[in-house]
């Protein structure tokens, strides 16, 4: 455990100048998918040259996933650059990866990746699968079936029907897609999903953890700033004890946050056998970070900070809506103690 | 009504009274179908609040014109001199039957602006304002905060300035709960700027609808609008509608706020327990029985602290640290409630799927926060706890 490199957890000159442009990129309301992939070439940072991508890796990703998180942007990198993206490479379908990579790396297509079953039966998809990230917009499905050699994955671009759900936080859209019949195409070997989806799962922890990282960090700076010129009682309230302390705990948080986050960023390409354990510590550590850097972003702003007009509560939204997405921090915690070998009370562990 | 009931006969009155003026609550909140909302602020429109004042206040005078509105208050007002507890104790037997849900305002006129009117209130005031308020035909909001005057209330601007018999008040009054409803704003105001601060404060109720008065409603993370600005220019105050002496209006407002403390110790339970019940129905691992669990406790002590306090009121005694802890202690319940169901609900709490009672929750997630600032911010409570009860020194101020 803990094999990695520290220089992998430093960022690069390069990396710095990627963050600084994104920075500015999504600070503007109107950035969009097209200015983001076309000209930024943000969704192919992480795909191989042979498949149209830049070839750079996960960490490079996970800066722009940081910055995407900081401004709580809705565009769909999470899903198709993360999930999608690394399930295609998982599968090792050399022909899948050709088919699809170069239009998600070129973002002139976006997919996305369901985590729910369908039946699937001579190519065709039938079932449903609710609350798919990005769902009602993504042009390629790829979604787990249950076939006669096991869970396979299958890529399906038509003949389902797409439900926007009703969201917490509307800068992360779902929708339930019901396949009737939809035309799909295997990718990976039948029976192959499991390992698919287990792979595209914990890269897409290390993406949700970079991501929140970005979202603590505005909501530090932004209570910062606020407590420093707030006046109450004749001097700034960032000068009260209580309040110095709480911030002070919050930032021992975010660090911690930002430890866990980048190890299993770093993982992602340079030590895929920590990456579990690694995406799971990260989205524990990083969900309650989230959620109380949103609780304190809220609460340090007093009655303003409970207003639709300030963004303070979108970053609880957000915060609540990370926490739950690929899986609890409970149920991470209990994997973390299963590949620990504590499930029976620890005896393996001795 | 002669002599005080016990309170085993009195729940029996108060029964026995309630089947002959509602109905039970049977089907109506039964779990799974009918109303799911567990909303700590509504998300209602003007009309839709307007509509849902109206039907509490029917039901209100209701209670009150038949004896059973203001309990603790003296016969002559309506009420039957009852301990302060027995309110309580009919709530309790209230619950069960299909009453419609009192918003906020009408705790804020009845527990802390009737009872602050009680305390500093003339004569005159007291035939004129008690019983249209304890009837809930006039409610009262709380005009304290301002933009410059939040945490730190004795700073407020708003000016007051004496006029032939009367005041002229000019400011800005920001975060005020119910302003749309109410009839009367209970306005701190700056009636001497050279003093320090806490001694140049005066208390007035200014008509909401006096002309000066503008009321603009402000939308909440919650996506409702239930608390409101209000700008007072040029409004003019007949001295008849100050409440307290010139230049105590500190006092007076401390009154409102140590009210508002006591009435907080409820807060929350009621979807706290509801959570305990989703546990309940819920396919919960050991995780969410732990936590359902520490929850019930929870919900348990803090019936427990307002039970030492009515014994402290019963027996006659000023209750101590326990009524000073409540507010703190609801507002961590509330925050608990969130936690576990977020554990039971998973993704079907941020995603609505149209399933009964699951993304209705976001309400309580979204809204449980208000209360950590309303009525004296979490931070605020700790100082007061800290200084007032503990007696540590004070902050540099
Ligand atoms: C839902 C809701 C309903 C409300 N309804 C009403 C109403 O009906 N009428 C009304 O008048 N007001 C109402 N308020 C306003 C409420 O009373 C104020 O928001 C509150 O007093 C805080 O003031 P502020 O917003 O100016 O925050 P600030 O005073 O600026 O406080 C900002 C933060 O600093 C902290 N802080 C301030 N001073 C200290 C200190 N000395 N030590 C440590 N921390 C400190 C605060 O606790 C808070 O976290 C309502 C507010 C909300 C959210």
């Amino acid at each position: 455990m803990l094999t990695i490199d520290p220089a992998l957890l430093a960022e690069t000159d390069e990396q710095a100048q990627l963050r600084s442009v994104l920075r500015e990129f999504f600070a503007d309301p109107g950035a969009d998918w097209h200015t983001l992939a076309g000209q930024i070439g943000v969704p192919g940072l992480a795909v191989p040259e042979r498949y149209g991508g830049a070839g750079y890796g996960f960490r490079e990703l996970a800066v722009a996933l940081g910055e995407a998180g900081r401004a709580l942007s809705p565009l769909p990198l999470l899903s198709s650059a993360v999930l999608a993206t690394s399930a295609l490479l998982a599968s090792n379908d050399d022909e899948a990866c050709a088919r699809h990579l170069p239009a998600l790396a070129a973002g002139t297509s976006t997919a996305t990746l369901g985590f729910g079953t369908v039946d699937a039966e001579a190519g065709r998809l039938r079932g449903a699968v609710d609350m798919v990230l990005d769902g009602a917009d993504a042009s390629l499905v790829l979604i787990p079936g249950r076939t006669p050699a096991g869970l396979t994955l299958f890529a399906c671009a038509d003949g389902f029907t797409r439900r926007p759900r009703r969201v917490l936080d509307p800068s992360r859209p779902q929708a339930l897609l019901e396949f009737h019949d939809a035309p799909a195409t295997p990718v990976g070997p039948p029976g192959g999903a499991e390992a698919i989806l287990a792979a595209a799962r914990d890269a897409g922890l290390a993406g949700l953890a970079a991501e929140q990282v970005g979202g603590c960090e505005h909501a530090l700076e932004a209570t910062v700033a606020h407590v420093r010129q707030r006046n109450q009682f004749g001097r700034p309230i960032g000068s009260f004890q209580a309040v110095k302390h709480r911030l002070a705990d919050l930032l021992v948080e975010i660090e911690a946050a930002k430890s866990a986050a980048g190890y299993a960023a770093a993982c992602v390409d340079a030590a895929p056998d920590e990456l579990p354990v690694a995406a799971s510590a990260a989205k524990v550590v990083c969900s309650a970070a989230s959620v109380r850097a949103a609780a304190e972003y809220v609460q340090l702003h007093g009655g303003i900070g409970f207003t639709w007009e300030h963004p303070a509560h979108r970053y609880v939204r957000r915060a609540r809506t990370s926490e739950v997405f690929l899986g609890l921090p409970h149920e991470h915690r209990a994997r973390i103690a299963a590949l620990l070998g504590l499930d029976d009370g620890g005896a393996n562990v001795a | 009504m002669t002599g005080i009931p016990d309170p085993a006969s009195f729940r029996a009155q108060a029964r026995a009274w309630l089947g002959t003026a509602a109905a039970r609550r049977g089907e109506t909140r039964a779990w799974g179908s009918g109303d799911d909302s567990v909303a700590v602020f509504e998300n209602w429109t003007e009309d839709e609040e307007r509509a849902h004042t109206e039907r509490i206040r029917d039901w209100e005078r209701t209670r009150y014109d038949q004896g059973w509105g203001a309990l603790s208050w003296p016969v002559e007002l309506g009420g039957q001199g009852l301990p302060p507890h027995y309110e309580g104790l009919y709530r309790a037997e209230e619950a069960a039957f299909d009453v419609p849900q009192r918003t906020e305002i009408f705790p804020v006129t009845r527990h802390l602006v009737a009872p602050a009117i009680g305390i500093w209130g003339t004569e005159e005031q007291k035939q004129r304002w008690l019983r249209p308020m304890l009837r809930a035909d006039e409610l009262a909001c709380q005009l304290f905060s301002e933009t410059e005057a939040g945490a730190d209330l004795a700073a407020v601007r708003t000016r007051a300035v004496r006029h032939d018999d009367g005041w002229v008040l000019d400011g800005h009054k920001v975060w005020t709960s119910g302003a749309r409803v109410a009839t009367w704003g209970v306005a701190v105001c700056r009636t001497d700027p050279e003093v320090p601060k806490h001694a140049g404060i005066t208390v007035f109720l200014v008509r909401m609808d006096a002309p000066g008065v503008t009321i603009r409603p402000i939308r909440q993370m919650t996506g409702g609008e239930s608390f409101n600005e209000v700008y007072l220019d040029g409004v003019v105050v007949p001295d008849a509608d100050r409440l307290g002496p010139v230049g105590q209006g500190w006092k007076v407002t401390l009154s409102v706020l140590a009210a508002e403390r006591l009435d907080s110790g409820t807060l929350g339970l009621d979807n706290a327990d509801r959570a305990i019940e989703l546990a309940r129905r819920c396919p919960a691992g050991e995780v969410q029985r732990d936590l359902a669990a520490d929850l019930y406790i929870r919900t348990l002590v803090q019936r427990v602290i307002g039970l030492r306090i009515t014994a402290a009121l019963e027996a006659g005694t000023a209750p101590g640290a326990e009524a000073s802890v409540g507010k703190l202690y609801a507002t961590e319940t509330m925050r608990r409630t969130t936690d576990l169901v977020l554990r039971l609900l998973g993704p079907r709490l941020v995603a609505d799927t149209g399933e009964w009672g699951t993304f209705a929750w976001t309400e309580h997630l979204l809204g449980a926060p208000g209360y950590a600032i309303a009525g004296g911010t979490d931070e605020i409570q700790r100082n007061i706890l800290s200084e007032r009860v503990l007696g540590l020194p004070r902050e540099p101020r």
